[in-house]
């Protein structure tokens, strides 16, 4: 792209429309997917965390009823000191409204047991933990279990003995297999050393994650939090502030891949982004459409005032826009038309200026010559009479005359231009008013005056006449511009030619153009605009005075027409055109 | 190449290095003492995973975990009472020596055991009686006038007090019997009558078990409370603590929560790098201003607000709870008995009696 290209109107129209378009897409377009990501990052979150505290009130409800259930019978237990039948009664309900009790041991308040299996190694039956508790994740078969310590205390407080059951973990399992979990997503539960108590995770490999960030995080926590690390998504809760879970170091995870957690988020800027980039496409074809139609008037008017500026008339039509444009199209062409005007009032001054001085000058040589040229004239016609034919100064005398009449004829011419319009002659102004001609009448005369002429020239010469309003010019000055037109036609021919001679109605009705054209070798273009100039000719020394045509234009002038010359019919020859107002 | 070479001699001679392991820290503290600590640890570039044990099975995680020697922290925050288990069973180290100064004295008297000290005091802890400012104040420390001050109320149910043993520690020294197995006669049991008429009286009916904290809090905020026996723990909720009033109860005990280096612990110096930083003057200022505890450096409590300041006072009359090695264990048996004769459900007699049985089988034990 040329720089002036880049500096024109419609590049600089699209760049502001470009600007336009894409700064406020690509900001609308940003603020809403970061938008989008951020809320859909808060709703994944928590929704986790709301999943995961779901799932810890279930775990929590759960080992609440247990808690409750074993701490009712074991302080029944405690105030019946029953015997053994009793417990067993005791112990058999105990675990049918618990069924995840998968064993249970009384002891005494020295440690005895008294009922039950055998307490597992490593469970201490209530020291140092205000009375009972729920212990650490236990591996020992298969399935994860807990301990559960209750102390029973009769009536007045008294230790009578402890409760230990083995609580069978299963159910956290079965919860977290019921959840309904996104794509991708797992849930963990891990003791307070890492080991995992239950994963949705089927295919989850043995052994404590321990040193997993997510892990570790959960297990520092105060209550819940979220972590994005790795490509993962988790949400964490400590377990521990569950009521029931009070001492059981433990937490529940949840995690997804962020492909799948934020793919809401991703879907969201995708279409977000193909939907701006449509946008913007649009509006970019439409800025250039719009831009296109908003310059061009401009581009052409440009186009128009550099023609003007370099003195030429555009031919195209004149500059079509709206509002603005079309007025400054309009102002344009009226400021074309007033310089037009200008240099044509110039011009006309200049030669108007010029023509006058020909005119005094003609005047006076006329006036000068006029009368020792007829003393010229008749001295040499008498001396002609004297002689006889055959004297040998009869030639040199005939010459002499010749050149006279010859010399009469110029300086008649002269004063043709210079005097002012004579009264129209009856000859041809018969049917018209004074100062008026009838176009019909004038050609057909002016036919018969030249046909000797042209029958010498070998031209013919065809007429036609479609106007029928008197137009306001002497019949006499028309007739004159008519013939000098007609003459200097034949003339122009080496071997005979065609002359047409027309008169016709001008557009809207208000002149009359009359035309005469030929087929000749026409008139070079950078002559047409001296043709009118007085004693400009074309013709050989001596065969013009270069006067007719000044003359010609003198006198369409005077009656307020116009004469141009250009190509004649069919691009040959010479066409003259005589524009003369109709008589209103 | 002269830049490579500096580095490299500042990378093996320059300062102290920095930990590649983190700092295993084990705390009791709870959810917005988790917090602050987090923020606080972490703005100060320390490496430290911590992990939350719960205060009330922090005894037995703790020894059980020390006995078995697998995962072993660098730092433990306990209870005051647990200390002399733990130096009993040879389950901590000594702080160096240069850590043992600057600290108030009834800060480092909760830290030593057998004349040594084997732990950094992080903060003191025990029970006063906090009345709004305009409540006019117990005639002396004395429990006795504090029931009649309260009875010079003309709220329905004026006094705080817990129906726990800790809350009934007062009532029983008061009785010239301290927390012993065998000191428990007609006396505890004149205690316990006492502080169990208390309750549907001078003190409301005691909620459901669990919810004596927020019950109190509700009670104090509803302004149901002239005299609030209570310790600096529950004072971190109340916004009005400009106009907190703290008075000394005889007898009442007192304690703290205490660093320890176990002596299984991998990186003991870590430990007690950041037992010094937790009890250093900035952060335990930080603690206080946030939490109303106490701070344990004498530089430090110089520093605290008017109403730490207040609390301060007010514990330094207090008394230490024995320290044996049964002591946490008492109140086990402890708070059901007092329980039951409040709920009316075992003369004091019986309760007492209960007691005494069950303390006899833990000396025994």
């Amino acid at each position: 792209m040329t720089k002036r290209a880049r500096g024109s109107l419609r590049w600089r129209v699209l760049l502001v429309l470009a600007l336009a378009a894409i700064v406020p897409t690509i900001v609308v377009g940003v603020l809403a997917i970061s938008r989008a990501r951020h809320d859909v990052e808060d709703e994944v979150q928590r929704g986790a965390l709301a999943h995961i505290r779901a799932l810890g009130a279930a775990l929590d409800g759960t080992l609440q009823d247990a808690r409750r259930t074993v701490e009712l019978a074991a302080s029944q237990w405690a105030d019946a000191a029953g015997d053994a039948k009793s417990t067993q009664l005791l112990a058999r309900r105990l675990r049918r409204d618990v069924p995840i009790v998968e064993q249970l041991s009384i002891l005494d308040p020295d440690g005895h047991l008294v009922y039950g299996d055998p307490v597992p190694a490593g469970v201490d039956i209530g020291s140092h933990s205000f009375g009972g508790y729920i212990g650490d994740a236990v591996f020992e078969r298969g399935n994860p279990a807990i301990h559960m310590v209750v102390q029973a205390r009769g009536r007045t407080g008294e230790l009578m003995g402890v409760f230990v059951a083995t609580l069978d973990l299963a159910f956290v399992h079965d919860v977290i297999a019921a959840a309904r979990l996104g794509p991708g997503a797992e849930v963990l539960v891990v003791d307070g050393v890492g080991m995992p108590v239950a994963s949705s995770n089927p295919t989850l490999a043995p052994g404590s994650r321990a040193g997993d960030p997510v892990v570790e995080r959960a297990l520092a926590s105060t209550v819940e939090g979220t972590l994005s690390q790795a490509g993962w998504v988790s949400a964490y809760r400590n377990l521990s502030s569950y009521q029931s879970l009070r001492g059981v170091r433990w937490a529940i995870i949840h995690r997804q891949p962020e492909a799948e957690a934020y793919a809401l988020a991703r879907r969201t800027t995708r279409d977000t982004i193909v939907i701006g980039a449509a946008a913007l496409a649009l509006a970019l074809a439409l800025g250039a459409f719009f831009a296109t139609r908003l310059t061009r008037p401009l581009e052409d008017l440009a186009r128009r005032a550099d023609a003007i500026a370099a003195g030429q008339i555009p031919d195209e039509p004149p500059v079509e826009g709206p509002g603005e444009i079309g007025t400054l199209a309009h102002s344009v062409d009226e400021m074309a038309k007033r310089i037009a005007e200008r240099a044509e009032l110039a011009s006309a001054l200049a030669r108007g200026d010029r023509l006058a001085s020909v005119g005094v000058m003609s005047a006076q040589v006329a006036h000068e010559i006029n009368n020792p040229l007829t003393t010229v004239l008749g001295y040499a016609k008498l001396l002609l009479e004297d002689k006889p034919e055959g004297h040998p100064d009869r030639n040199a005398l005939e010459l002499i005359a010749d050149e006279a009449e010859r010399m009469k004829k110029i300086i008649g011419s002269l004063l043709e231009y210079a005097r002012a319009p004579r009264p129209s002659e009856p000859a041809i102004g018969t049917g018209a008013a004074a100062g008026s001609s009838q176009p019909a009448q004038v050609l057909r005369h002016v036919a018969a005056l030249v046909a000797p002429q042209l029958k010498k020239a070998r031209a013919t010469l065809a007429t036609e006449v479609t106007a029928d309003r008197p137009i306001a010019i002497e019949p006499s000055a028309l007739q004159q511009v008519l013939v000098n037109l007609v003459q200097n036609a034949a003339q122009a021919f080496t071997a005979g030619g065609a002359i047409a001679m027309s008169a016709k109605p001008a557009p809207g009705g208000i002149a009359t153009v009359i035309t005469v054209s030929d087929d000749g070798p026409g008139i070079p273009v950078g002559a047409r605009t001296k043709v009118f100039d007085p004693f400009y000719t074309t013709k050989a020394p001596g065969t013009g005075t270069g006067l007719g045509l000044a003359v010609c234009k003198h006198l369409v002038a005077t009656a307020g027409g116009t004469i141009e010359v250009g190509d004649g019919p069919n691009g040959r020859g010479v066409e003259f055109r005589v524009v003369i107002p109709n008589i209103a | 190449m002269r830049l490579p070479l500096l580095c490299l001699a500042l990378a093996c001679c320059g300062g102290e290095p920095r930990a590649e392991r983190p700092i295993k820290f084990l705390h009791t503290f709870n959810p917005r003492e988790t917090e602050l600590f987090n923020t606080t640890i972490a703005e100060r570039g320390l490496h430290v995973d911590a992990s939350l044990v719960p205060f009330a099975r922090g005894h037995q995680v703790i020894e059980e975990l020390l006995r078995g020697g697998h995962n072993c922290p660098d730092l433990i925050r306990i209870d005051a009472t647990w200390l002399p288990g733990l130096v009993a069973s040879k389950l901590i180290i000594e702080p160096p020596a240069e850590l043992a100064l600057g600290w108030a004295a009834i800060a480092k008297d909760l830290a030593v055991v057998d004349s040594k000290m084997w732990a950094l005091p992080q903060s003191i802890d025990g029970l006063v009686v906090v009345r709004l400012a305009g409540t006019p104040a117990p005639a002396t420390p004395a429990v006795a006038d504090l029931v009649a001050a309260a009875k010079a109320s003309e709220l329905p149910h004026p006094l705080g007090v817990r129906v726990d043993g800790y809350w009934f520690v007062p009532w029983l020294r008061g009785e010239g019997v301290d927390l012993a197995p065998a000191a428990l006669d007609e006396r505890a049991v004149h205690a316990l009558r006492d502080f169990a008429a208390l309750f549907g009286g001078l003190a409301a009916t005691p909620p459901a078990a669990g919810s004596e904290a927020p019950d109190e809090l509700r009670r104090w905020t509803g302004h149901e409370l002239a005299y609030w026996v209570t310790g600096p723990w529950q004072l971190a909720d109340l916004r009005d603590r400009d106009q907190i009033e703290v008075s000394a109860l005889a007898h009442a005990p007192r304690g703290g929560q205490l660093l320890v280096v176990p002596a299984c612990a991998a990186q003991p110096s870590e430990g007690w790098r950041l037992a010094k930083e937790l009890t250093s003057e900035q952060v335990s200022l930080i603690f206080s201003d946030a939490f109303a505890t106490v701070p344990t450096l004498a530089a430090a409590q110089a520093h605290a607000t008017p109403l730490v300041q207040r609390m301060l006072a007010a514990l330094g009359s207090a008394e230490p709870l024995p320290r044996t090695v049964v002591t946490p264990l008492l109140f086990d048996d402890l708070n059901p008995a007092v329980a039951a004769v409040v709920a009316g459900d075992a003369t004091p007699e019986e309760a007492i009696a209960g007691v005494q049985r069950g303390w006899h089988r833990l000396v025994s034990r």
